[in-house]
């Protein structure tokens, strides 16, 4: 049976008890191969069916989740549900379900070739951990992903769809003495080349100086490399959700749609329709049919992520976000700057290049307080040349100064997802001036 | 045999057949409600159920795991042969064999004692539970507004059936419960965010055990004293004493984590980092002073990252991760144990069917010692309290680390004082045991969901410690 099949088979069983019934199926194969020490850790392989049932019955609104493929048990729970219905109060983000979109699958976003590798992904493997040794590295570690996805919805308000996509990640982590470097790939298509310039970048960024240089805490002008611009903006767009903003957990709490909260030469977009990108989707969990949107533009903050009921809410059109409870984005972009990769470095007096980060955390939402820990390779900057590298130290600010203080943007631009970017981000490398940098000084 | 004995067996015998050298099916059904409130309405209430079949293959000296919800024989045998084609498809790059230590396994059945079953906890109860604890705390602030409330209760059973071709069979049932409060306190134009967690395991007695209305209102009350009189903290370096729940997650980060030993060797390098122990450092390095005692044990009672046996079948004990200063034992599953040359301490966890096992943190804690907390920072001239925190991260060695705490005060001539708001402090994990001044007898859990592996697994834990006095340290304020 389909997913399409089943989704239709679950409306008609229990649409009966309920004023609305929406049903969401992820058929999904996926692969992963772990690296560690030049070798496989383990090869992983999920074959796994997820059915999500939105099911309302007086304003109330319950979601019910399941990785069984069981109909009985699905239904049996759907009527237990019932029998609670009128126990619960109605919630506070129910809107009834919008107007069917038009079901158009996107024509692009699956490419067979990942599946082909599925079985044999061993060239996949040898691509990265060459390109990384062949920069004289110690050892390398990393992850590579190979995803088959198929979506199916069904909605008693009369939307059927179904979507077919492919998904790569690949990412390592390469070791040279005390050094190190990192770099990600993530599209829906699979390239040698991208696959080969992940092992390619981390060996380079590994071996681009033997030199340890002691940092002083303090403000500086610094590079960010596409990782921690795709980590960092990450929490950003996340923060747009409009559950969070009403929740009081956003920084898009207290600067509103029309506020500025960047510079000028800063945007970050929600880009459900590259096709490039992952997290593509034609339509979103309600069945509205979705589309690219700024979240920020030219450092304003344009538009925050809805689904149906929390626009009713806020007063607003849902934004093709949903997420039946919790409105998300789908896949980021940030946009390009004038710079070339190479004139990056030469234009920062004095500073440091961050090529990796990780562990983001915020002491306040509302104000975006954060700070976040540099791993692997941290260049110190002198007279536009690199010095050394810097060890581990923390960007600790808000994310209104930190945007604030974009100063410029290479042009050119990566497709990012990893264990730190879980959504895919194009970005370039992004120049930031008068940033507080923090270490332990015990 | 039950029925699902038998079909975990038949994929035991298929991966055997198959040529592997080891195998181990898991069959594990992870089922409960969750219900969110903001302030006083409901937002969504979810049921889940995720049930399914991991099957980890040993074949040619390479790691397979494969997973399936398709509990059909053929699906499962299926996932059987996939996990041991792909692991051999890249068993060329392999460089060493891996293998698993012998171990004494378990056959064993085991579940947690429910005094009022979990699942006697009815929606509609846990809905009231939340609303209450958002009238009762927005009643008790006076200068303070509680603009938004996000609160959550998350009812859980997990199940878990493990057989292994090597002759362990272990059968549990462990339902947990967890309350989440997310508060954010506005004054003027300052601004106080905080979460509050209750975890543990057990039935839905836990909820009047742990007075979860009165706890948060009367932390809430003292939190809006931080964010109406909270003042700068002092500028100079000064004696810090920090809460339980703060010594908790440092002993979580930096004791916990880098006792991994599979994070010792390297597996998770390019996830969640690797360590600053290195495996001849076991035994030798002093990382602190003798109040460093850090003790990870998942057979407390009642406890969130509580088991008696290992998804690898291995019986759990209390390991010393750290002893009077000095690294002892790290966290060990079979893979790991080999390549150490010891055995197993039983630390191999999976967070649903569809994870593979790997090596988890149960509950962790700093010893605690006799002191009053009285007596623990009565001499202290000028110092600061530093109860809880909102902000933190920890470098990927587990070295270099930070905290921001929120409710805080200064402690003046041994006697808590005026609140302090958003005290910085950063230190490396060497600093920080090895200038323990002394711990007091106060032992405190709190729990929380730990991160590790690819895909992420989040499991739950514990982690504790008593209030815990430390040298003069210079502390930061947030800019």
């Amino acid at each position: 049976m389909s997913g399409l099949d089943l989704a239709q088979s679950i409306i008609k069983a229990v649409s009966k008890y309920f004023d609305e019934v929406a049903v969401l199926i992820t058929e999904k194969e996926s692969t992963m191969i772990k690296l560690w020490n030049t070798e496989p850790s383990i090869t992983q392989t999920w074959l796994e069916t997820s059915i999500r049932l939105r099911l309302v019955k007086s304003g109330r609104l319950w979601i019910l989740q399941f990785e069984t493929k069981d109909p009985i048990y699905i239904i049996k729970n759907a009527e237990e549900v019932l029998e609670l219905a009128d126990r619960v109060e109605e919630s506070e983000i129910y809107a009834s379900l919008p107007e069917p979109g038009r079901c158009a699958p996107l024509k692009d976003a699956y490419d067979p070739k990942v599946v082909d590798f599925m079985n044999d992904p061993g060239k996949l493997v040898e691509e990265v951990i060459d390109a990384s040794m062949s920069h004289g590295v110690d050892r390398v570690a990393g992850a590579i992903t190979l995803t088959k996805t198929n979506t199916s919805l069904v909605t008693s308000r009369g939307f059927q769809c179904e979507e077919k996509t492919t998904s790569v990640e690949a990412y390592a982590r390469a070791f040279k003495g005390d050094f190190s470097g990192h770099w990600a790939h993530g599209s829906t298509r699979l390239s040698i080349e991208k696959i080969r310039e992940v092992g390619e970048r981390a060996g380079y960024y590994a071996t681009l100086t033997n030199n340890k240089v002691d940092i002083t805490p303090g403000v500086y002008d610094i590079i960010i490399s596409p990782l921690v611009a795709g980590n960092l903006f990450n929490y950003v767009a996340s923060m747009a959700s409009a559950l969070n903003v009403m929740t009081g957990f956003s920084v898009f709490a207290k600067y509103k749609t029309g506020e500025k909260i960047g510079a000028e030469s800063f945007s970050l977009y929600d880009k459900p329709r590259d096709v490039m990108l992952p997290n593509t989707r034609s339509f979103d969990d309600e069945g509205v049919e979705t589309y690219d949107k700024p979240i920020i533009e030219n450092g304003v903050v344009k538009n925050i992520l809805h689904n149906s009921g929390t626009a009713q809410k806020m007063g607003v059109k849902t934004s093709g976000n949903a997420g039946w409870i919790r409105p998300l984005p789908w896949n980021l972009e940030i946009n390009e700057g004038a710079l070339r990769e190479e004139e990056l470095i030469p234009e920062v007096r004095s500073g440091l290049f961050i090529l990796n980060n990780w562990y983001t955390r915020l002491q306040n939402y509302y104000e975006g307080y954060f700070s976040t820990v540099s791993r692997d390779m941290v260049l110190v900057i002198n007279n536009g040349e690199i010095i050394g590298h810097g060890g581990r130290i923390r960007i600790a600010t808000s994310f209104p100064k930190l945007m604030k203080n974009v100063a410029g943007a290479s042009r050119e631009r990566f497709d990012i997802s990893w264990w730190e970017v879980r959504i895919p981000t194009r970005t370039p490398f992004i120049m930031l001036q008068d940033i507080p940098v923090t270490k332990p000084e015990v | 045999m039950t029925q699902d004995e038998t079909l975990l067996m038949k994929a035991i015998d298929r991966g055997l057949d198959l040529g592997a050298e080891y195998v181990e099916a898991r069959l594990q059904d992870d089922y409960g409600y969750s219900v969110t409130i903001r302030n006083d309405k409901v937002i969504g209430i979810s049921r889940s159920r995720f049930k399914g079949v991991g099957i980890r293959v040993l074949v040619e000296g390479s790691l397979g795991f494969a997973s399936t919800n398709n509990l059909t024989l053929e699906k499962v045998l299926e996932v059987v042969e996939k996990a041991i084609t792909r692991a051999k498809a890249t068993s060329r790059f392999r460089r060493r064999r891996i293998e698993f230590s012998k171990e004494r396994l378990g056959k064993a059945k085991y579940s947690v004692v429910e005094k009022k079953p979990l699942l006697d906890l009815k929606v509609d109860e846990a809905v009231q539970l939340l609303l209450s604890i958002y009238k009762s705390s927005r009643g008790a602030l006076r200068e303070a507004k509680l603009p938004s409330m996000l609160n959550s209760l998350r009812v859980s059973i997990q199940e878990k059936l493990v057989v292994t071709s090597d002759g362990g069979a272990v059968e549990s049932r462990i339902p947990r419960l967890y309350v989440s409060i997310g508060s954010t306190l506005f004054y003027q134009d300052r601004v106080l965010q905080r979460f509050r967690e209750f975890g543990g395991s057990g039935g839905s007695e836990l909820i009047n055990e742990w007075k979860v209305d009165e706890v948060v209102m009367n932390e809430l009350m003292k939190l809006e004293n931080v964010l109406v009189k909270g003042t700068t903290p002092p500028g100079e370096k000064v004696d810090v004493v920090l809460g339980p729940e703060v010594v908790g997650l440092i002993v979580h980060e930096s004791a916990g984590h880098p006792m991994e030993a599979d994070r010792i060797l390297g597996r998770e390098a390019a996830q969640a980092g690797e360590s600053y122990v290195k495996p001849d450092m076991i035994g030798k390095f002093k990382v602190g002073n003798e109040h460093a005692t850090v003790i990870e044990d998942p057979t407390i009672p009642g406890s969130y990252g509580f088991y008696l046996y290992d998804d690898e079948c291995v019986r759990a004990r209390p390991r010393y991760l750290y002893k009077e200063g000095t690294l002892h034992e790290p966290l060990h599953n079979r893979h790991t144990a080999t390549l150490f040359g010891t055995n197993s301490n039983g630390a191999s966890r999976a967070m649903d069917y569809a994870s593979e096992p790997i090596i988890r943190m149960s509950n962790t804690y700093l010893a605690p010692g006799t002191l009053k907390f009285e007596e623990l920072i009565e001499d202290i001239h000028l110092g600061i309290y530093v109860k809880s925190y909102m902000e933190w991260n920890i470098d990927d060695a587990r070295w270099n680390q930070r905290y921001v705490g929120l409710e805080s005060y200064i402690i003046r001539n041994g006697e808590i004082a005026e609140p302090v708001l958003n005290p910085v402090l950063e230190f490396t994990t060497g600093w920080f045991y090895s200038n323990i001044v002394n711990v007091d007898r106060n032992l405190e859990f709190y729990p929380g969901t730990c991160g590790k592996g690819e895909p992420s697994q989040g499991v739950p834990v514990w982690f504790g410690g008593p209030n815990t006095r430390l040298n003069k340290i210079k502390v930061g304020v947030l800019k």
